[in-house]
Order: structure tokens, then C-alpha cells, then sequence
């Protein structure tokens, strides 16, 4: 390859060798970002322990190369092993533009890296663009709990980096076909150099990715109290689908924190979203207004809920949200339909 | 940490009333301590109202070099008498009122508090806020010797402890100074809103002309739904805080909601276009003490004195409390020094602050209106009847009809004995005369 | 043990408006707060001066006003308080953010060796969460970004084991000291402060740092020009076109809802809903 190629890069995030589906998002999103940049290629990086073969999945997604650190010290996500493996490659390869996931391990290991190879990051992007003049990467982002949006630019430092939500992306669909090759560097640290050692581990309680539910039906203020949640979970259950709140619902402890949607919560983008007795504050709506198709259930006709939806009810979702669940229920046996799996088990 | 703390004296609340006795202390060489609840002082306190700078003057002599940031002076005030779908005005603009520092100004208390407050610590007053005073330290005779707080080693000591707690007076209570929470009867809620307008437009609307005018306008009849209560409409900086007041009893009485009344006044023909295009900014609910003379609380006891609402101490008529307050702080304040000169707190002792405040305008007119509540809930016709009885004879007054002038005087005339009877007439002047009168 | 935590003042954005005509922020009249991750940052730090003994020092970088929030550091418990204000700081993103805030502890720790150093996870203005593990990286000590629990602390070994949140659940990560944590509102809850530290707050001064003294900066690694990134463009989210409205009082319930879930089938949303040739019922 030339020496001036610009090189779009990819973090493919993985644990437990999977791939996390943001570095699917991502690279399909690189995709387009190079059409518009000359000269430029799209590559990967992994890291990890014996995960080789989610560089194969890499190249259906578009990644023509993927650097592959593969050690055992990398066996478990750690900052410090990670962050300089990648800096290394970094400093070595010289990416035009360097992009991550916005997940907590994303943007852990993004800060260390920019500050490393002391260049810009801008962090918990929702659109991501080649600006036609100056052919650099323009990352937008809100701020101000979501009232502003604002694009970033880095203009002298390379590369330039951006973590970018999950969900805010659409998936892409892989390709049938696709061929790349892996380059493989060393990660040049023991175990003994690594300070931080993993000596435990706690896992959730409840796995909920809400973010990756096709169906999620959603409440807020309006639902009351923890027992009207039971309300949604029936019809959530006859959708194959889970429960998402506004964060007064879980500051309240109505429900648990990873059920929040919104600028502080998660981003989701499932096919169908019912929002009942929410209000629909920026601050929500950043979070999902990228749902296919939107049904709000609001008693007050002027709920700004209402200018997003596809359709609204104006009406008390404890008269609505029962009769949804009944009518689904007679749909199904209609159609004998008795199991949907539209949930979160990812 | 456990060493105990202890000041000559604790102020309790950090309103008018408690920073005005906390400087007089400290500038009489007290070390003191002022225990505000909210976040700062003035946190709590939204009212956007008139102030009245003598009660300034005689605590901090130099206030006016301290740039206090009042919003306006107040150079024309009066009162709107409305009825449903009109208003008579009666307004007083005057050339005299052009002076530096006014007399009053229109001032909100969001930023005012804070401003004392500063001026007080400047001056060497220890402020202690996000700190709420829960109960008392009494020695074995009972007598007041400290105070405790909501924090972990929170007990701090004082021979003598100034009460300013405002109009939820629980200290007030747990004293046994009051017997009882306030009756309905002698408390009002008042709703208020801050809502924005451009300069340009809020001066043209209130005809000022420039930063250096104000209006201060209170109005009653249909502002309050013809209730015994007071809508007020104040021009500050860069908007106006319009507000509804009302007596508890009356929201119970009538089973109507303190934020429809004041959603209703904003509605009213007179009143709407004046607001049109604003912005809301804050709005919230506060309580006045409307107990009069005959219910105020003892304002001393062993190492304790009461000063502002917590006291009652508000001129409703008048619309007059923060100056009440301030100049009851400051005489508290006075007795404080001379009882640590003594080294005297007993209630035989701070009586004195009471025997002051008896020569002074703050229970000399408390004494004047002390029937005044009584003779507006027992009048319910005055706000109602007579405020749409004046809008009515003045239309008919300010119309041509093609008819002799005389024969419109009759009709005028007419129309008040109809909607109420002579004897009622005069009766309620007579009341209304003895409310006046004291 | 001495903790060092780094807080920032932030504008509340719960009062943030926006001026819908010029799509600017309007700053007026909105309370400056100590960035909320932050209040948790310093009361960790206050409950293991309690638990362990020694010193907590904070600092920030800001506006001269900044210094109001450090007095509520006092307030909570904090011991020493450094302000690094400076004109020539100003306008810096994270990366020039996090080589000011590191020259600043470089300074503190020649003085008096640091044990922990403790950030917020993200501050409110910028949702950034990028200062933490810059100076971490600048420190060359171990981050653990997410922090959610000190289960203990071995001041003879110079290790803790701490608690850090993933998406699965919860590590348990054993790490040599120092170390720089970035924390979680759980990490320690809020708690009324004893008065005492309220006391003595009222007493003192924050020290003031300028660009001057005691430390020294490479100059092109500070403010505007020590920041590679720019800000753009800032607009208000366009809107999106709104769908229809059905009303209860005209359709009634069941006609309501089995026109919404018509609607749901034919958007081919959920599978079993579509429309099945005849269009649903
Ligand atoms: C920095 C920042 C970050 C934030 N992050 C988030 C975030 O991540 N996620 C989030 O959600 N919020 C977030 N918020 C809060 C946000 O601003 C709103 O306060 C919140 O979304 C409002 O929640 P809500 O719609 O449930 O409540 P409300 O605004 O109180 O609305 C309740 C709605 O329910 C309706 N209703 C009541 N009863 C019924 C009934 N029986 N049937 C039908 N409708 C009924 C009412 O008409 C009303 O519209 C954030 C705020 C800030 C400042
Ligand atoms: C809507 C409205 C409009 C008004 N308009 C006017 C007007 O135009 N002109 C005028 O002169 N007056 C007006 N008043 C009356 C005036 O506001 C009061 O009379 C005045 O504030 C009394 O001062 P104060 O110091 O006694 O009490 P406050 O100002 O109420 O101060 C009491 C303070 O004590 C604190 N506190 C209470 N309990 C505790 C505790 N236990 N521990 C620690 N702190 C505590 C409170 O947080 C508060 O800051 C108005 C009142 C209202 C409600
Ligand atoms: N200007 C600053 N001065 C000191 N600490 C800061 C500053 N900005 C950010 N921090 C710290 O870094 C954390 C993350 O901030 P941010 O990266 O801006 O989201 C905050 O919670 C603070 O602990």
C-alpha cells in the first residue's frame, strides 16, 4: 500500500470472544465515510486471546485488514494491556481516523489511547460524517443533557478519534462474501508488567440488553409506581418484548437502572417503541427516537411524546395498554402463534 | 472535632429578620452564627416583591454603597379593582419618587438575600446554610442554652438564640411561644410567577421609561375571584412577578386550587396582553402570616427571642413584612448586646426587645389593623359586589347615552342599592373604618 | 493516605434552556454545582480519610468562580483545596484539560506522596468521560474507570480491591497504589456532613494557582492551543414530522387499539402482527 492511504480504523470490542455488535455498527458506518474520503481503507483492530475468527466475521462487514494482537494477558478487557497494545499500533500505522464504541469498555480504553498518541476524541457521538471541505471527520454529538447538538472536528492531529453509541447506527447486513487479511502484531507486556489484576467477577443480576430489544414498551411518571410496570410487562411478554422507563421511573426505584432510556440511560433503536404516560423531554427522546415506528399513549393531547410518534393515543394507558395486550393475545391465537422471541437475549 | 462549638449568640434563619439582628450583633462585637436551612440564603424564597430601603438604612448605614441588587424603583404604585371583564385604576406616579436610593424597590428576594447575607458575613457573621435547627439545648432550669442541628455533631451553644425561622415557625412552637399551628384563618398562600419580557416591550407596557422606573400594583376583586385576597403585578428588571394571595380557609372554603386562581388572573382581559410573549421562568407558593396583633406569639422567652413572620409580623394591608422583619431583627438584635453586657437572658431581662418594638411603626401598625383579616372575611361583599358595582357605575359613567347627567347619578345609585342594602352600606364602611382605625 | 480527587463546576443542566430562536444556550440565571460524580468523588475520599486516617486534597481547574465550589469540599470533609485558574487555561478540551490537571498533582504529589486519586466518571456539561483516564495515563498509574465500590484498602502492601461496574456485571479488580479511579454515583452515598467540617470551611481560603507558579507548562500543550479539537457547528436537534393522532373519545378503546395495532402490522414492525394479505382485522 501507498504510503499516504488514509487508514479508517475500527476497535472491534469483543469479550469472551464475542464480538460486541457496536463494531458491526461502526464498520458499516466506515463504510460510507470512506466512499466520501479519497485514497482511504477500511481496517480493524482486535485484540484478545485465541480470537482470530472474529476476524473473519470483521471482513463481512467490510474490514479489509485487521491488526490482531492475540496474547494472554489480553485474555480479560484491562486498560492498561489494551491501551498500550493499541497505542503501539497506532504510533506504528498512523490511522487517518480511529473510531470506538461508546460502551463502557469503549470508553474507558479511548481516553487512554488518545492521551497516549495526544490527539482529539470526541466522545458519545451520535452521527458521524466526512466534511466535504475540508475531507475530515465530522462528529456530532449532544451535549448540555442533550439540548445541543455539536460537531467536532480535529483538524491537525491524527488520528482522529471518535467513540461513537451503540444503537445510533444502524446495523448493517453482512456481506455473503468477503476476504481481508490479518496482520499480527506483539503486545510486548507480561503479565507480571500489568498492575491490575481480575479476581472476581459479579455478574448481573438480570441480563438486559435493552438496547438490542426489537420490541420495547415503555413507561414513565405516568405509570404510578412499580405495580403499574406489571401493566407493560404483560404486554412486553405478548410482544416478545422488554420494558423500558424515563429516568423520574427509575430514580423513583420503580424499576433498575439498566431499563433507562435516554441521554443518561441507553440508546435503543427497536423496531417498535410504546411510550405510556411519557412526556417525551429531549432528554428521552435522544435515546430513542430512532425506533422504526413509535407509538406514544399520553392523556394530555399536547404531550411532546406526540410530535415524534407515528401514532399517538391520546388516552389513560391503564385503559390502553390492557386492551393492546388483549387484542395481541386474540391476534396470536388467531394466528396460533404461542412463543415470540423478540427480546433481549443477545 | 468534639470540641464544643459555642458563639455569643445563634441566629435561627437567614432571611430579612435574622441577617438584620445578626449585623447589629456583630457590630456590636457579638460573635455570632446564622443557621440557614436552604442551599444559600434566599434559596427558598422566590417572592418577587417590594422592599423598602429605611429598614435598610437602619441596620447597614452604608447599604446603598453595597450595590444591593434590587430589580426597579418603585415610581408609580397603586391599585387595580377588577371586575370580570374590566378594571378601574387608581395609580400614583410622581416626580418625588426620583431619588437615589428610593424609598422602595422592587427587588426579588432570590437575589436580595443572598446580597444581606454576603454583607453579613463580610462583616464577620459565621453563615452555616444546608443546615436545618431541629430542637434546643436547655440547661437544667430550662432555659434556652443552644441549639441542634440535622448534622452529625451539630449541637452548637449561645446564651441566647434569635428566632427568624420565618412563617413555619416549629421552633416557634416546640417552645410553647404558640400553641398551635397556624389557623387557616390567619395564614395566606400566595401563588407567584416570574415570567420574562424583552425590556423594550415590558417598559412600553407599564409605560416606564428606563431602568430607573418602576411600577408596583396591587389589585383586587375578580384577581382573586371576588375573594377577600390580593393579586399583585410588580415590574422587575427584565420581566414582571404577578401573583395571587389568598387565605388558606378560602382555598378550603371554596374548594379551588391556589394555581388555577392565579392561571385565571393571568387570563383576564386586562391582564393577559400585558404578559403576552413572556416567558415563564419560576413560579412557585409561599406563606404569609396574616395573625395580626391579637395571635402573634410571646417574642421572648429565657435566651430567646422571635423577630419577622415567625412572629406574625406582617402588614398585609400594606404589603409591608420585610422591613417589619428587619427592623424587629435589628431591636432584637440591640437587646442582645445589652444582655451579654449584663450577662442577663432571662425572660424578665429580654422583655426590653419587646417594650422597644411597642414604640416603633412594626407593632404599632399590627395594632392599628389587628381587625383588618377579620373585617375582609367577614365583608366577603367587598371584593366581589363592590369592586364589579365601581367597574359598572364607571362604564355607565364614561358612556353617553343622550340622557341628563342627573338621571345617570340616580342610576348609579340605583345599581348599589340593588346589589346591596343602604344599612349594608354603611355597616361595612363602619367596619371597614374600625379596620382601618385599629 | 493521602486521596487527591479532582472535581469540576458545571452549570446545572437540569435549568439548561435553550434559546429557540438562535439555538444558543441561555446561561443566565442557571446555578454552577459541583458536577454530581464529583460530590460522590470527594465524599469516597472524605470516608476513607475517616476509615484510614490522613488527607484529602482537591482540585479543579475553572473560573475564579470555581472557588465556591470548592468550598463545599470543604463542607463535605476535604482538607486542602487547590484552584488552577488561569486566561491562558481557558478553552481547553479534555486533552489539554487533563495536562493541566496532571501538572497540577505532579506539583502535589512532589509535595506529599498520593495514595489514591479520585474522578468523577463524567462530568454533566460534556458527558465526556475522557479527564479521568487522560491523567491516569499521564500519571502512568492504573485506571479503573466505572468504580463502584472500594471493598478495601492495604495500606502495608499499597493495594485495594475494587468493585467496577462492565455491562455484564460487576469486576472485581485487585490494583497495585497509587491508582486513579473514576467513579459511580453508587461508589458512596451522599451524607449530611458533621457540622464541624462546615465550621471550618467557613474559615477557609482555597489556594489559587495561575499558570505562573509552582509548576511549569509546556505551552503548546495548554488552552485553545493545546486542545485539537474544535467545535464546528452547535444546532437544536431538528425536528422530526409527527404521525396521527387517534383520540379514545372518538374511536372508543377497542377501535383505538385495534387501529393502532393495523398500523403496527402494516409498518411490518412485529412479525406476526403484519398485515396477512387482508390487512390485519
Ligand atoms: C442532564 C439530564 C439528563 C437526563 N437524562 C434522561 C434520560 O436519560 N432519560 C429520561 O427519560 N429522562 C432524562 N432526563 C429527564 C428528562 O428531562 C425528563 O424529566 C423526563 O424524561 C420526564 O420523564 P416522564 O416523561 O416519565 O415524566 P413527566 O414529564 O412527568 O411525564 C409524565 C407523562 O405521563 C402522562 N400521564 C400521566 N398519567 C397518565 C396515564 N394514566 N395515561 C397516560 N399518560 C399519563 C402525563 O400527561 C405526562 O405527559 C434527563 C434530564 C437531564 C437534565
Ligand atoms: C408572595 C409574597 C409576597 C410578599 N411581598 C412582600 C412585599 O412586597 N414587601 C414586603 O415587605 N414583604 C412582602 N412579603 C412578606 C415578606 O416576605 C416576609 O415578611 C419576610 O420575608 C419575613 O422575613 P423573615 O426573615 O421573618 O422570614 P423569611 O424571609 O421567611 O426567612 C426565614 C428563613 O429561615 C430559614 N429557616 C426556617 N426554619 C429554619 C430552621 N429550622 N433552621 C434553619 N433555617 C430555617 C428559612 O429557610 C428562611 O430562609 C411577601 C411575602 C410573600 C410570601
Ligand atoms: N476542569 C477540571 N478540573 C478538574 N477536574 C476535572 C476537570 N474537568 C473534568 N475533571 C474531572 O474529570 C472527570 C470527568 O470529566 P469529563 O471528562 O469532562 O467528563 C470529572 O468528573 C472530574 O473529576
Amino acid at each position: 500500500m501507498s504510503e499516504n492511504v488514509k487508514r479508517i480504523w475500527t476497535f472491534i470490542e469483543q469479550e469472551d470472544g464475542i464480538a460486541h455488535p457496536v463494531s458491526w455498527e461502526l464498520l458499516g458506518a466506515v463504510q460510507k465515510l470512506s466512499a466520501e474520503l479519497e485514497g482511504s481503507v477500511v481496517e480493524a483492530v482486535l485484540l484478545g486471546h485465541n480470537v482470530a475468527s472474529i476476524a473473519e466475521e470483521a471482513y463481512h462487514y467490510g474490514a479489509k485488514r485487521v491488526y490482531l494482537i492475540d496474547d494472554p494477558v489480553l485474555e480479560h478487557y484491562r486498560n492498561h494491556p489494551y491501551g498500550t497494545g493499541i497505542s503501539k499500533l497506532v504510533e506504528k500505522y498512523k490511522p487517518e481516523i480511529f473510531l470506538v464504541g461508546a460502551t463502557i469498555l469503549g470508553r474507558d480504553l479511548a481516553g487512554t489511547i488518545a492521551t497516549q498518541v495526544k490527539t482529539g476524541l470526541t466522545a458519545d457521538c451520535t452521527e458521524l460524517a466526512i466534511d466535504p471541505d475540508k475531507k475530515i471527520l465530522a462528529a456530532t454529538r449532544p451535549t448540555f443533557g442533550g439540548n445541543l447538538m455539536a460537531t467536532i472536528l480535529c483538524q491537525k492531529q491524527r488520528p482522529q478519534m471518535a467513540t461513537v453509541r451503540p444503537r445510533v447506527l444502524p446495523m448493517p447486513e453482512p456481506l455473503p462474501v468477503a476476504e481481508g487479511e490479518i496482520v499480527r502484531e506483539e503486545l510486548g507486556l507480561k503479565e507480571s508488567d500489568v498492575a491490575v489484576k481480575l479476581v472476581g467477577f459479579i455478574p448481573s443480576k438480570e441480563q438486559l440488553l435493552i438496547e438490542y430489544a426489537d420490541v420495547i414498551v415503555a413507561g414513565g411518571r405516568g405509570v404510578g409506581g412499580p405495580d403499574g410496570y406489571k401493566v407493560l410487562q404483560a404486554l412486553a411478554d405478548e410482544l416478545g418484548g422488554v420494558v423500558g422507563a424515563s429516568r423520574p421511573a427509575i430514580d423513583a426505584g420503580w424499576l433498575p437502572r439498566e431499563h433507562q432510556v435516554g441521554q443518561t440511560g441507553k440508546t435503543v433503536r427497536p423496531k417498535l417503541y410504546i411510550a405510556a404516560g411519557i412526556s417525551g423531554a429531549v432528554q428521552h427522546r435522544v435515546g430513542m427516537n430512532g425506533s422504526d415506528f413509535i407509538l406514544a399513549i399520553n392523556t394530555d393531547p399536547n404531550a411532546s411524546i406526540f410530535q415524534i410518534a407515528d401514532l399517538a393515543i391520546v388516552g389513560d394507558l391503564f385503559q390502553v395498554i390492557p386492551e393492546l395486550t388483549a387484542q395481541v393475545k386474540s391476534i396470536k391465537a388467531k394466528r396460533g402463534i404461542k412463543e415470540v422471541n423478540g427480546g433481549s437475549d443477545v | 472535632m468534639s470540641k464544643k462549638l459555642t458563639y455569643d449568640a445563634i441566629v435561627v434563619g437567614g432571611g430579612p429578620a435574622g441577617i438584620a439582628a445578626a449585623i447589629t450583633m456583630v457590630k456590636g462585637g457579638l460573635k455570632v452564627i446564622v443557621i440557614e436551612r436552604g442551599r444559600f440564603a434566599g434559596a427558598k424564597n422566590f417572592f418577587g416583591g417590594v422592599m423598602y430601603t429605611h429598614a435598610f438604612r437602619d441596620v447597614l448605614p452604608d447599604f446603598w454603597d453595597r450595590k444591593p441588587p434590587f430589580e426597579r424603583p418603585v415610581t408609580e404604585q397603586g391599585y387595580w379593582m377588577m371586575s370580570p371583564d374590566s378594571v378601574v385604576r387608581i395609580m400614583h406616579k410622581s416626580q418625588k419618587y426620583q431619588k437615589q436610593p428610593a424609598d422602595s424597590y422592587v427587588a426579588l428576594r432570590a437575589k436580595v438575600d443572598p446580597w444581606f447575607a454576603q454583607q453579613a458575613v463580610d462583616i464577620g457573621v459565621s453563615l452555616i446554610t444546608k443546615t436545618v435547627v431541629n430542637g434546643f439545648i436547655k440547661d437544667e432550669k430550662g432555659r434556652v442554652i443552644g441549639v441542634t442541628t440535622d448534622r452529625p455533631e451539630g449541637d452548637i451553644y449561645a446564651p441566647v438564640v434569635i428566632i427568624a425561622e420565618g412563617v413555619n415557625n416549629l421552633l416557634t412552637q416546640k417552645l410553647g411561644l404558640i400553641q398551635h399551628d397556624l389557623h387557616p384563618h390567619y395564614v395566606a398562600l400566595s401563588v407567584k410567577e416570574h415570567i420574562s419580557l424583552p425590556t423594550k416591550e415590558l417598559e412600553a407596557r407599564f409605560n416606564i421609561s428606563g431602568s430607573n422606573e418602576g411600577v408596583a400594583i396591587d389589585i383586587f376583586g375578580d384577581a382573586t375571584v371576588g375573594l377577600p385576597g390580593l393579586a399583585y403585578l410588580y415590574s422587575d428588571k427584565g420581566g414582571v412577578s404577578i401573583g395571587v394571595g389568598l387565605l388558606l380557609s378560602e382555598f378550603a372554603n371554596h374548594n379551588i386550587k391556589p394555581y388555577e386562581v392565579l392561571a385565571r388572573f393571568k387570563e383576564h382581559p386586562v391582564i393577559k396582553p400585558l404578559l403576552l410573549g413572556g416567558e415563564s421562568l419560576e413560579y412557585g407558593a409561599h406563606l404569609i402570616p396574616e395573625s395580626g396583633y391579637d395571635h402573634m406569639p410571646a417574642l421572648y422567652t429565657d435566651g430567646v427571642m422571635i423577630a419577622g413572620d415567625a412572629a406574625g409580623m406582617v402588614d398585609a394591608l400594606h404589603r409591608e413584612g420585610t422591613n417589619l422583619a428587619m427592623t424587629a431583627g435589628k431591636f432584637a438584635g440591640e437587646t442582645a448586646i445589652e444582655a451579654t453586657n449584663k450577662q442577663d437572658f432571662s425572660a424578665a431581662f429580654l422583655k426590653a426587645y419587646r417594650k422597644k418594638l411597642e414604640d416603633t411603626f412594626v407593632l404599632k401598625d399590627l395594632k392599628q389593623y389587628r381587625y383588618m383579616t377579620d373585617f375582609l372575611d367577614t365583608t366577603p361583599q367587598l371584593m366581589d359586589t363592590y369592586m364589579n358595582l365601581l367597574n359598572d357605575a364607571a362604564l355607565r359613567y364614561f358612556t353617553a347615552h343622550g340622557m341628563p347627567k342627573r338621571d345617570m347619578e340616580n342610576e348609579i345609585f340605583g345599581m348599589v342599592r340593588q346589589r346591596r342594602s343602604l344599612i349594608g352600606v354603611a355597616q361595612d364602611m363602619m367596619k371597614l373604618l374600625r379596620g382601618m382605625r385599629g | 493516605m493521602h486521596i487527591v480527587v479532582a472535581i469540576k463546576q458545571v452549570p446545572d443542566t437540569t435549568n439548561v434552556r435553550i434559546n429557540p430562536e438562535t439555538g444558543t444556550l441561555i446561561r443566565e440565571g442557571v446555578p454552577a454545582i459541583i458536577n454530581p460524580y464529583d460530590v460522590h468523588a470527594i465524599e469516597l475520599a472524605v470516608q476513607l480519610k475517616e476509615k484510614y486516617g490522613g488527607k484529602v486534597t482537591v482540585v479543579t481547574m475553572g473560573p475564579p468562580k470555581a472557588a465556591e465550589a470548592l468550598s463545599e469540599c470543604v463542607e463535605q470533609g476535604a482538607d486542602r483545596c487547590v484552584l488552577i485558574t488561569d486566561r491562558k487555561f481557558a478553552a481547553a478540551d479534555t486533552l489539554a484539560t487533563s495536562y493541566v490537571v496532571w501538572r497540577a498533582i505532579d506539583v502535589i504529589q512532589q509535595e506529599e506522596p498520593v495514595d489514591l486519586f479520585i474522578f468523577g466518571m463524567q462530568a454533566i456539561d460534556g458527558d465526556t468521560a475522557q479527564v479521568g483516564p487522560g491523567v491516569a495515563t499521564r500519571l502512568g498509574i492504573p485506571l479503573i474507570s466505572y468504580a463502584v465500590k472500594v471493598e478495601s484498602i492495604d495500606p502495608a502492601s499499597h493495594t485495594a480491591l475494587i468493585h467496577r461496574k462492565t455491562e455484564q456485571g460487576t469486576e472485581v479488580l485487585q490494583t497495585s497504589l497509587p491508582a486513579l479511579l473514576t467513579v459511580l454515583k453508587e461508589i458512596a452515598p451522599e451524607r449530611r456532613a458533621p457540622l464541624p467540617y462546615f465550621i471550618h470551611s467557613l474559615e477557609y481560603k482555597p489556594e489559587v494557582w495561575t499558570s505562573e507558579a509552582p509548576y511549569s507548562f509546556d505551552v503548546t500543550q495548554i488552552g485553545i492551543k493545546g486542545s485539537p479539537t474544535i467545535v464546528g457547528k452547535a444546532f437544536t436537534p431538528p425536528p422530526k414530522e409527527a404521525g396521527d393522532v387517534v383520540k379514545i373519545a372518538d374511536k372508543g378503546l377497542s377501535g383505538t387499539v385495534s387501529y393502532a395495532l393495523e398500523r403496527i402490522g402494516h409498518a411490518g414492525v412485529v412479525d406476526f402482527l403484519a398485515a396477512e394479505g387482508k390487512g390485519g382485522k
